[in-house]
């Protein structure tokens, strides 16, 4: 039984969500959540309805973290996008957003295949041929690492503790952004535990499921699923450093799919900052952290607020001697995975961000920090600082 | 183990306020938030006390609440404390930079989006009606595709009514919305967020207003707790803006509401969204922590004292099942009649108030919630907001007073 019956009669109209809704802040093309999610979701309940402003919605869930009545107004919307796709095709550029793990396996398995690929991109930057494709020449899209999470991971050795956890990095982790993977194994060990990595999970779908391929993300749930459950049945946590990894993982498979575990699941999985902190309630958490006389700017992903607990990473950086960390608390980054990549959404996206650059800007602090990998790109490009995951500076206090 | 001194369930009004008060006597809280509340959907205006039991407007809220009822919460909470909530929210808004004007002893009666007139005691600058009394021409603006405000309407009922005798014109404002969305308040505010939203409907203003009239317009003037719009378009245009309250959703609640966001987070609350608390862990008489139930998992909060401001039926804070009313988190006691059939009398404008929308808990004067024999049913918990029972909002127009002053009293009491 899937968690959630979809019913867009709870609705009452209230308008909660339109005010909280970013895309509809900054473009009049969206004709906002109210209307695009349980309203015409009431008719499309009765006969097939196409809304062109559907595609506008970035799966955010500003809407449904407003929504005082429970509507998961963003999943709505993303089956209708699905059901859209029945009777059209999908771009190029759709195509490619949607399987970024199938484009870099694709990269990094050849010899210098990143580097290649990296240098492929910007060429094809450079001439324009992502626009044509649909996918905005504004920004780069995110580069390859020269080594993947997994190859790296696999050459460490780590020290053996009787306390294990999994962790499922995710594709932005695995072939982009590595050393987040890194550090967090660093920050674990430091804790006693030792990392194990499940080399046979898929992305998660994320993307896919954003851009319609629902069918197709059902296979990668199923896939992740009955991983998951593996280790859960061994009472070993899963964790993830990746927000919409994790918000996909616990919530979005059980909003969409029908699964036999998907529940029970749901109770292994944790976000590493909350796990971390969960660790310090206990009395656990190795705070033997060295001072890290600095002063950042913290932006809470909207991924991450939908999940309900909190923004973990600021009561555990408290834990780091002379770390100031300022609250950001200026909303929706504007990238929301690949929506800022498209060609048509970059605008967009850039305006939504408007707030949190401006913000960053002023604070005067050369470091943001935030646990979304996509969110860190887009502070990246519009703010112009350097972005980190929380785990990155505990595993700094531990080290010095 | 985290702790903290106080737990807020719920982020509407009530819970806002009673977690600013407890944070300014020192304490350590966190608030646990589901949904955005009612503030962006409701006026931004704070209705103390508007029409008596007969349905009669009252002189003021201060004559109302000597006479008013012994249930009404009101009048367990007091009048001191009262005016120590209305002082201390002034004191928010007058440090925010976003002050609102009003006091107990003045009914505030303004304009709303139907050309009628509405009873309520504190506002923001923008629906400040003084400047109408001199007036002689008054114009009431509107903006090309707005939804639901017609500013001849506006002109033409308000015109029959005392007070409002003036000449009329009706202005119309273009903001060169294009695509099919419908136009909302909050669209043509975001609209003079921006310095060339402002210029441009300036620019259109200017060629038809003449200085030193005032102009009714929906509330529009920015999304930001702060008068900046307003300043700027008043000296602009030399007239005087006033702004009506309108539908949902609504700008000056939107206003309020960010307001009080940046005040808690500012002072370091902890607001934590997305969350629907389940049940309690009880021991002996005491509450020791509440239980979330997300889609993952359940997690324990715990704190010494808990304040429950989760918003009646329509917020869930209340739960309407076949012959009663339970409160589903702590199970509290729930007073309302014993038959449904009286929850509710047959005429939705009845001249009465709804006994439905005086369902609620019984409190003792800090706010804790009362058993059926009077005796206090758990002493950590305060109660605060449309949980509590005894008045119906909507005919008195007591709304966000209610919140205010028991989301202040709750906070006192911890």
């Amino acid at each position: 039984m899937k968690m959630y019956q979809h019913n867009p009669d709870n609705c009452t109209a209230c308008t909660a969500c339109v005010s909280q809704c970013p895309v509809t802040a900054v473009t009049r093309k969206f004709r906002g959540p109210k209307m695009v999610g349980p309203a015409l979701e009431r008719l499309r309940l009765s006969q097939e309805d196409a809304e062109p402003s559907l595609e506008y919605c970035s799966n955010c869930k500003n809407c449904d973290m407003a929504c005082p009545s429970g509507v998961p107004i963003s999943t709505l919307n993303m089956l209708a996008r699905a059901k859209s796709f029945k009777n059209r095709k999908h771009s190029l550029g759709e195509e490619l957003l949607a399987h970024g793990e199938k484009m870099a396996k694709l990269a990094v398995n050849l010899p210098g295949g990143a580097f290649f690929a990296n240098m492929g991109m910007h060429i094809g930057s450079g001439l324009g041929l992502m626009r044509m494709v649909g996918i905005t020449g504004q920004r780069s899209l995110p580069a390859y690492a020269a080594e993947s999470f997994l190859s790296q991971f696999k050459k460490l050795r780590q020290q053996i503790f009787p306390d294990k956890v999994v962790f499922y990095p995710g594709c932005f982790i695995n072939y982009n952004d590595p050393q987040v993977g890194m550090d967090f194994v660093a920050v674990m060990q430091a804790n006693r535990y030792e990392v194990i990595v499940e080399e046979e999970f898929v992305c998660c779908g994320s993307p896919m499921v954003v851009t319609g391929y629902l069918a197709e993300a059902e296979q990668h749930a199923e896939k992740n699923s009955e991983l998951i459950k593996k280790w859960r049945e061994k009472s070993v946590p899963v964790i993830t450093c990746c927000t919409s990894c994790g918000l996909m993982l616990k919530q979005e498979y059980q909003e969409l799919y029908d699964i036999e575990g998907l529940a029970e699941n749901a109770k292994n999985l944790y976000d590493a900052c909350e796990f971390l902190l969960l660790l310090a309630d206990k009395g656990k958490l190795n705070t033997q952290f060295a001072a890290l006389e600095e002063k950042v700017i913290y932006h809470a992903p909207c991924h991450l607020r939908a999940q309900g607990f909190g923004l973990p990473a600021l009561d555990l950086l408290e834990f780091i001697p002379g770390l100031t960390v300022e609250n950001a608390d200026a909303g929706c980054c504007g990238l929301s995975g690949n929506y800022g990549f498209k060609a048509d959404k970059y605008d967009i996206s850039m305006d939504i961000g408007e707030r949190l650059f401006a913000r960053i800007k002023g604070s005067g602090t050369a470091t943001a920090v935030s646990d979304c990998g996509t969110c860190r790109l887009q502070i990246a490009h519009g703010a112009g600082v350097a972005a980190v995951h929380p785990v990155t500076l505990l595993r700094q206090a531990y080290q010095r | 183990m985290r702790e903290s001194d106080v737990i807020v369930i719920g982020s509407g009004f009530a819970g806002l306020i009673a977690a600013a008060a407890a944070d300014k006597r020192g304490k350590k809280v966190t608030v646990l938030s589901k949904g955005v509340g009612t503030l962006t959907i409701g006026g931004g205006t704070i209705d103390l006390l508007g029409y008596g039991n007969d349905g009669r407007p009252l002189a003021n809220p201060a004559a109302g609440l000597a006479a008013i009822e012994p249930a009404h919460p009101y009048k367990k909470i007091g009048s001191p404390a009262i005016y120590a909530a209305i002082k201390f929210f002034l004191a928010i808004c007058e440090s925010a930079g976003y002050p609102y004007l009003g006091r107990l002893e003045e009914m505030k009666w303004i304009p709303t989006a139907a050309g009628t007139l509405k009873p309520t005691c504190l506002v923001p600058k923008t629906m400040d009606t003084t400047c109408l009394k001199s007036a002689h021409t008054v114009y009431a603006a509107g903006f090309q595709g707005l939804k639901d405000y017609y500013p001849h309407l506006v002109a033409k009922n308000l015109s029959k009514l005392p007070g409002y005798d003036k000449n009329y014109e009706i202005v119309m404002v273009n903001p060169h919305f294009t695509d099919g969305r419908d136009v909302s308040a909050l669209d043509v505010a975001r609209w003079l967020d921006t310095g060339t939203g402002r210029k441009e409907c300036i620019r259109q203003l200017v060629k038809k207003v003449k200085a030193g009239a005032v102009i009714l317009m929906p509330p529009v003037l920015g999304t930001s707790p702060d008068y900046q719009v307003l300043e700027e378009m008043e000296t602009a245009l030399d007239c005087r803006l006033v702004e009506t309250v309108a539908i949902p959703p609504s700008v000056t609640g939107f206003r309020l509401r960010s307001m009080m966001l940046n005040y808690l987070k500012t002072a370091g609350v902890r607001i934590i969204e997305q969350v629907s608390v389940a049940r309690a862990i009880m021991e002996k008489g005491k509450c020791l922590g509440v239980v979330t139930q997300n889609i993952d998992r359940e997690r324990t909060y715990y704190a010494k004292n808990f304040i429950l401001a989760n918003g009646g039926f329509y917020g869930g804070g209340l739960r309407a099942e076949p012959g009663q009313a339970i409160e589903p988190i702590f199970n509290l006691p729930v007073e309302a009649p014993a038959k449904q059939e009286e929850w509710g009398n047959r005429q939705l404008f009845s001249p009465e108030k709804q006994s439905f929308a005086k369902i609620g808990i019984t409190v003792d004067n800090k706010m804790r919630p009362l058993a059926p024999n009077g005796s206090i049913a758990i002493e950590n918990i305060f109660i605060a907001g449309r949980n509590l029972r005894g008045y119906d909002f909507c005919f008195e127009k007591s709304g966000n007073g209610v919140a205010l002053a028991s989301g202040y009293q709750a906070a006192m009491s911890v």
